[in-house]
């Protein structure tokens, strides 16, 4: 018998997720498809349609991919489904990729559903433009569907599968409100890297204003401010790190996580 | 076969629950685990199932280690937690998504112990009483036909008729290859039931002795008052008079209470022991 994976196996355990998880899956993924469509909207009419766009794709990628990472591992708020999760007869592998196949279906299904909204205001904007303004074709070239190739998306992408591998982790870590604890182990440290960089980068240079790490440092030059970026070839290495190294070593500590979990 | 070779296990690395605990269960038993609230019934059954790891020691179950949680040795044990799990599903539904993990699983099976255990019902599941869904599962546990078969406190939230059909239902699905192991605090659910009686204690192993040698090496009696003849192991006053345990002496066999046995073997292990290893 495979103790590792089998594919009918794998069957049995993705349909017992998706019946006896429909609510909580797909309930998720309509709360997120609901607050991007919400966010699109207020912030087109508050900053424009170009911060919108930018703004939605990212609370509706890294954020709801965030929240159905934290989903998918929630056996362990409550005892009796928690044993029923680990003592069902399918290996740590399968058991693990039934999450990230949920994972993996937000994320597509997510794409396709910004896209649609993204065309629907986007047409919507294109529609209400004067067209016997003098600036109608700058206007109307300004502002184009989000492409899924550009920088924004691409930065948008590394977020959420390291988001998203932090909340798998969080989840198979924290049993009681894994979401919430995670968030703040998150936050804890993304403050405690940027003060921990100011810090060190105040004893090297002088005169700092701030400091981002693995990106910019902030200087005062009289009164000018000054920016001192990472050299390009550090800058690669920062890129490759965050987009694929440390996703991946996030996901397999989530499953190395999962099979030596105690419960 | 379950085997414990030198076990210790503590949630803390320097306040270990479980210390070189030594345990054999063989084929063809029901074993009931008995020890007081937060003796460590539970854990001892978590770390057969492979929910816990030991800190030293090996255990084996079914010649596996629980530990690994391999397919192979999960479809052939099956584990009643104190609260179960039930999704909103019918029964229906529920067998179409977990009986194809348990290779010999008998939908004929759970028919009929469905209908012993009286639940008949096209509710979904997670709409049932608590004790309803409890004995669902108990059918259903049954029904996969594991070779090993662990409930911890499985007549918790059983009302009294249940808890009668429960232990007719677990005596005639015993059959040769199986070893079911009960835990409880509630002796008398487990009386008529058990072949053999495992008593833990302060994470120490007080007793591991079947029905019949309990039978032979001890007798339950109501004595005089004034009763003085032999050493007592355990003693309580009864309305109907002095209930004691001493030792069986003459050969003839009583018929054991476990409650009072367990009492004996908690505030008297010592002695008890001192008995069995005879």
């Amino acid at each position: 018998m495979n103790d590792i994976l089998s594919l009918s196996r794998f069957g049995w355990l993705i349909r017992k997720i998706f019946i006896e998880k429909t609510a909580s899956v797909f309930g998720s993924m309509l709360l997120c498809f609901i607050v991007t469509l919400v966010f699109y909207g207020m912030v087109m009419l508050l900053q424009g349609i170009a911060e919108a766009q930018n703004d939605a794709f990212l609370v509706g990628l890294t954020l709801g991919g965030a929240l159905m990472a934290s989903v998918v591992f929630g056996y362990f708020s409550n005892d009796a489904t928690g044993v029923s999760f680990l003592t069902l007869p399918a290996s740590v592998l399968e058991k693990w990729l039934s999450g990230i196949l949920i994972i993996g279906l937000y994320f597509f299904l997510f794409l396709v559903y910004f896209r649609l909204i993204d065309l629907a205001f986007v047409a919507q904007y294109h529609h209400n433009l004067n067209t016997h303004s003098p600036y109608y074709k700058e206007q109307y070239e300004l502002v184009n569907i989000l492409r899924f190739t550009d920088s924004t998306a691409a930065q948008n992408f590394t977020m959420f599968f390291n988001f998203t591998g932090i909340m798998m982790l969080g989840a198979l870590f924290f049993n009681k409100a894994a979401f919430i604890k995670t968030a703040l182990v998150i936050c804890s440290i993304l403050v405690a890297g940027f003060l921990l960089n100011l810090f060190i980068i105040n004893l090297l240079i002088k005169n700092v204003q701030t400091a981002f790490p693995f990106s910019i440092v902030w200087l005062w030059v009289g009164k000018e401010r000054a920016r001192l970026d990472l050299s390009s070839e550090n800058a690669d290495i920062v890129k490759i790190a965050f987009r694929f190294v440390l996703p991946a070593i996030l996901w397999v500590l989530s499953l190395l996580r999962l099979k030596e979990k105690e419960f | 076969m379950i085997l414990l070779d030198k076990f210790c296990f503590g949630y803390k690395a320097n306040s270990l629950l479980y210390q070189n605990l030594q345990l054999s269960l063989e084929r063809g038993r029901i074993y009931g685990l008995l020890g007081k609230n937060g003796a460590g019934k539970s854990t001892l059954l978590k770390n057969l199932i492979g929910l816990l790891y030991p800190t030293s020691g090996t255990v084996s179950v079914n010649g596996f280690n629980p530990s690994g949680r391999q397919p192979s040795f999960l479809r052939t044990i099956y584990f009643i937690p104190e609260e179960v799990y039930v999704p909103a599903l019918t029964i229906n539904n529920y067998v179409k998504i977990f009986a194809p993990f348990y290779p010999a699983f008998d939908r004929t099976m759970l028919n009929t112990y469905l209908e012993k255990l009286d639940i008949q019902t096209d509710k979904k599941l997670n709409t049932l009483s608590f004790g309803q869904q409890k004995k669902f599962i108990i059918a259903f546990a049954l029904a996969c036909n594991t070779s090993v078969l662990i409930m911890d406190e499985p007549t918790n939230g059983l009302d009294i008729p249940s808890k009668k059909r429960f232990r007719k239902l677990i005596s005639s699905s015993m059959h040769d290859d199986r070893i079911i192991f009960i835990s409880t605090h509630q002796t008398r659910d487990l009386e008529n039931l058990i072949d053999q009686v495992v008593i833990v204690d302060n994470g120490e192993l007080v007793l591991n002795a079947p029905v019949e040698v309990i039978g032979q090496k001890l007798s339950f009696k109501i004595v005089e008052e004034n009763y003085n003849e032999q050493p007592v192991f355990y003693e309580e006053e009864l309305l109907k008079g002095r209930a004691v345990i001493i030792e069986n002496t003459n050969g003839l066999e009583s018929q054991i209470n476990l409650e009072q046995l367990f009492n004996a073997a908690t505030e008297n292990p010592v002695m008890v022991k001192a008995v069995f290893n005879k």
